[in-house]
């Protein structure tokens, strides 16, 4: 810490970068001893390689079929919609739509969210009108307004994800100002603050890296929750008709009033949702106690 | 004839709102016996009703409701041809006057009796406040309505208009001058309590997401010895078809208002304790290409996307076989009475398709794609139309032809279709009992349903002329010809007349089947005529 008090800018990145894989290497060595961490991480991982690998793994769902609402089978082993096609395709082809939706709608939001929290944070004369502007939009009954946006707008991934992004940003940058608050506070921020007149410089080497875990847990958390709210809007019909994703699958199995018969059609698309969900809720949760010395242990 | 559109359209954005308060409603509870006519019937539905007053009623269960307090003149056979109901009698005496003749022993519930005087107050009422109502349009060519006689109404006509007796007749509730007359507008009133019916039920009690309790009226002619066979019918708002099927098995309810999907047919048809009926359709469901929108005036265009619809695969999927083929014309096979059997369905032929593409001028890219992209809207209330809406984008993927289908809520997709904004229009008409009344809505320039925006003048020619003839011999020439013209010229791609079914409980018998979902078993003369055997 000694560089720190000679208040250079390079000693304090030298020691910052010297601190770091330090922390990573014990957060890491915490987060491999939880075993529900690792599941979630491996689950995640294989949805997330589902996603990517899905023409091997299925042929795209379109047109028809002739054998309708068939139970699972070596053929179809999710089974059969009533239009014939196969379930097991349908899910593997969500799970890209539904990671794409995540991924789309969590960048936005986390880019949108993250910027107006570090410079709420910096800069006191924003945080007043960023901070009613939040307050405002957590105020906001999101479901409904969401519901009402896409079937105005009209149903499409862009649409989707514009409006999942709309409406994550503030949560996002709710968390993060609260801890970027505290860093700003600290004294080799204000050191920095001498070192240099770029408060750009002081946020992206000192701010930014000091919240960046809260911003990872805020990625999965926000995807998660994207996840969700997309499968919401598309099972009410208000996803994008052109692509599959595991909410369209439920909205088109509800809509051939197929659901008590043939369940097949509900159990596998909500199984992959309910998978990401806890996949992503444990694997923050493992992450945040992994990272907080006073929950890791060591 | 909006209301046309937007009853097909279905029903489930008000079921979204008041499916968690209808899931918990229904208690189990069983009929009592019909023997001493003191039964209820508890019917689901899936929508609560949004208009209690009949002229201005747009959802499925407002018409089924009101429909038990506010009689029809007419009602329809299952080839569309117009039957006796409160009119006995009904013609023209000369091309600008057209009459009814009605029964002379219906009463209103508080004891009025219901003459000639309500249904010329209905008909002049309608026409001056101009409620929002199928009746309206129906009503272009009235000036004016007068009773005659308690039991004669007269009707004078702006220009002769054959399609205004048998039409008013049938879409028309008549309703009470004593009630409605004090309220002011019939376009504004609300007629949201203290119930006047003219039987076979009176609506009593409202839980609005749970129920609609209707209570027997007497006398009421077309019921047994003029008592309506159930003392009490209930409608019970479910979530969705789904949740209706699950009470019905459960014996929560006795009957599903609602058309079943057709999916759901074969299972239920094999379900003990349960027996479903087969409800003719009167309808068609149709494709739209918007003659406004750049390139779709052209006739190859059109004439390529009708080769683009693999329409029996429609047909025997997504309708389970539950459909038949109109042979791409507005005329139905079920009009017999108008039907061109000569007239032959556009065939699935993507190459064909192709074909006609070029020599429209248009030329594939190497993947074997035209520049050509269409934004296909539809209702997503409508399920049957939602589910064929991706076969119809994947059927014109093979002819290289991009159809982008956008399935809106009803209201924007209402909204969308009045402001002409789309390029084809999928989506369905529950009855479309009468050509000449029909074509006049959807192929003039002006017509309310002329969603292709078709502006012929050789067809506008056909349509007026039938419209204008009470001789059904040369009416019949004029439509078909009009129909040709319509399927030559694909101004309208008319897909298929759905057959509906409907379930009940197997204990309750007497049903009276009537064409369309909006009658089916659900009609007044059906539920005053319906026992239960155990």
């Amino acid at each position: 810490m000694t560089s720190l008090i000679e208040s250079t800018a390079g000693t304090a990145d030298a020691a910052d970068v010297a601190d770091r894989p330090a922390a990573a290497k014990a957060t890491w060595d915490a987060f491999r001893r939880n075993p529900l961490g690792i599941l979630a991480m491996v689950l995640l991982a294989l949805l997330i390689v589902v996603a990517l690998v899905a023409p091997l793994l299925a042929s795209y769902p379109r047109g028809h079929g002739t054998a309708i609402l068939r139970p699972p089978s070596a053929a179809h082993w999710f089974g059969t919609d009533n239009l014939g096609r196969d379930v097991f395709a349908e899910v593997v082809y969500g799970t890209r739509s539904s990671m794409l939706v995540a991924a789309g709608a969590t960048a936005l939001a986390i880019v949108i969210g993250v910027t107006v929290a570090v410079c709420s944070a910096y800069f006191r004369w924003v945080d007043g009108v960023m901070g009613v502007l939040v307050d405002l939009f957590l105020s906001l009954p999101v479901l409904p307004l969401m519901i009402l946006v896409a079937a105005l707008v009209g149903p499409s991934l862009q649409t989707i994800v514009l409006v999942l992004a709309f409406f994550s940003w503030p949560e996002v940058s709710r968390v993060v100002r609260s801890q970027a608050l505290a860093v700003v506070r600290l004294p080799y921020v204000d050191a920095a603050r001498l070192a240099t007149g770029s408060p750009l410089w002081i946020i992206r080497k000192h701010l930014l890296p000091a919240v960046a875990p809260v911003i990872a847990v805020s990625v999965v958390l926000t995807a998660s929750r994207a996840v969700l709210s997309a499968a919401g809007l598309a099972f009410l019909g208000l996803g994008d008709p052109n692509s599959w994703s595991w909410g369209r699958i439920l909205f088109e199995a509800q809509q051939s009033g197929a659901m008590q018969e043939a369940w097949w059609t509900t159990l596998f698309p909500s199984l992959a949702i309910l998978a990401l969900v806890v996949a992503a809720t444990l694997l923050s949760i493992a992450y945040n106690d992994a990272r907080d010395p006073r929950t890791r242990k060591d | 004839m909006r209301r046309r559109a937007g009853l097909m359209a279905g029903t489930a954005a008000v079921t979204v709102l008041t499916g968690a308060l209808g899931a918990c409603a229904p208690s189990k509870k069983a009929a009592e016996s019909g023997s001493g006519g003191g039964a209820e019937l508890r019917i689901a539905t899936t929508t609560d009703v949004v208009n209690f007053n009949p002229l201005i009623g747009n959802s499925r269960t407002d018409y089924w409701l009101t429909n038990l307090m506010y009689p029809h003149l007419l009602t329809v056979g299952n080839d569309g041809s117009k039957r006796p109901s409160l009119a006995t009698k009904w013609g023209y005496t000369n091309p600008t006057t057209g009459f009814y003749e009605i029964r002379g022993d219906m009463k209103w519930s508080d004891g009025t009796p219901l003459t000639a005087s309500d249904v010329a107050y209905t008909l002049n009422a309608v026409k001056k406040d101009k409620p929002s109502g199928t009746l309206y349009g129906q009503l272009a060519n009235f000036s004016s309505a007068k009773a005659v006689s308690p039991t004669r109404v007269e009707l004078k006509l702006s220009k002769p208009d054959a399609t205004v007796i048998p039409e008013v007749g049938f879409w028309g509730n008549v309703v009470p001058e004593h009630v409605f007359g004090k309220a002011g507008s019939v376009a504004k009133f609300a007629n949201n309590a203290n119930w006047v019916s003219a039987g076979p039920f009176r609506l009593t009690k409202v839980a609005k997401g749970q129920s609609y309790t209707l209570e027997r009226v007497t006398p009421y002619p077309f019921a047994p010895g003029g008592r309506p066979t159930v003392s009490r019918i209930v409608y019970k708002v479910y979530p969705d078809v789904n949740t209706e099927i699950l009470a019905l098995k459960n014996g929560d309810v006795d009957a599903i208002a609602n058309a079943l999907p057709p999916a759901q047919v074969q299972p239920l048809k094999k379900a003990a304790g349960i027996t479903v009926e087969e409800v003719p359709g009167l309808g068609y469901a149709h494709l739209a290409y918007n003659m406004d929108k750049k390139p779709l005036d052209n006739v190859k265009v059109r004439q390529a996307l009708s080769h683009a619809v693999d329409y029996d695969a429609i047909r025997k999927v997504v309708l389970q076989g539950q459909a038949v083929s109109t042979g791409s014309s507005p005329i139905m096979p079920v009009l017999k009475q108008f039907h061109d059997p000569s007239l032959q369905e556009y065939t699935f032929d993507p190459a064909m398709a192709r074909k006609l593409l070029q020599d429209a001028g248009y030329t594939a890219d190497g993947s074997g794609k035209f520049p050509l992209s269409f934004r296909m809207i539809y209702s997503l209330q409508d399920p049957v139309t939602a589910q064929w809406a991706t076969l119809v984008r994947d059927d014109a993927a093979k002819a290289g032809i991009t159809i982008k289908p956008q399935g809106l809520e009803r209201n924007t997709y209402l909204a969308k279709t009045d402001a002409g904004d789309y390029d084809i229009y999928a989506g369905n008409f529950a009855i479309m009992d009468d050509p000449a009344t029909n074509m006049t809505l959807t192929y003039l320039p002006k017509g309310i349903i002329n969603y292709s925006h078709v502006d012929a003048s050789d067809l506008s020619t056909l349509v007026t002329k039938a419209q204008a003839t009470t001789d059904v011999n040369e009416q019949k020439k004029l439509v078909q010809a009009a129909a040709k013209l319509v399927h030559d010229q694909v101004y309208d791609n008319v897909m298929y007349t759905q057959n509906l079914y409907v379930a009940h409980r197997s204990n309750w018998t007497g049903f009276v089947v009537k064409p369309s979902e909006l009658l089916s078993i659900v009609d007044p003369q059906s539920l005053a005529n319906v026992k239960s055997s155990s």
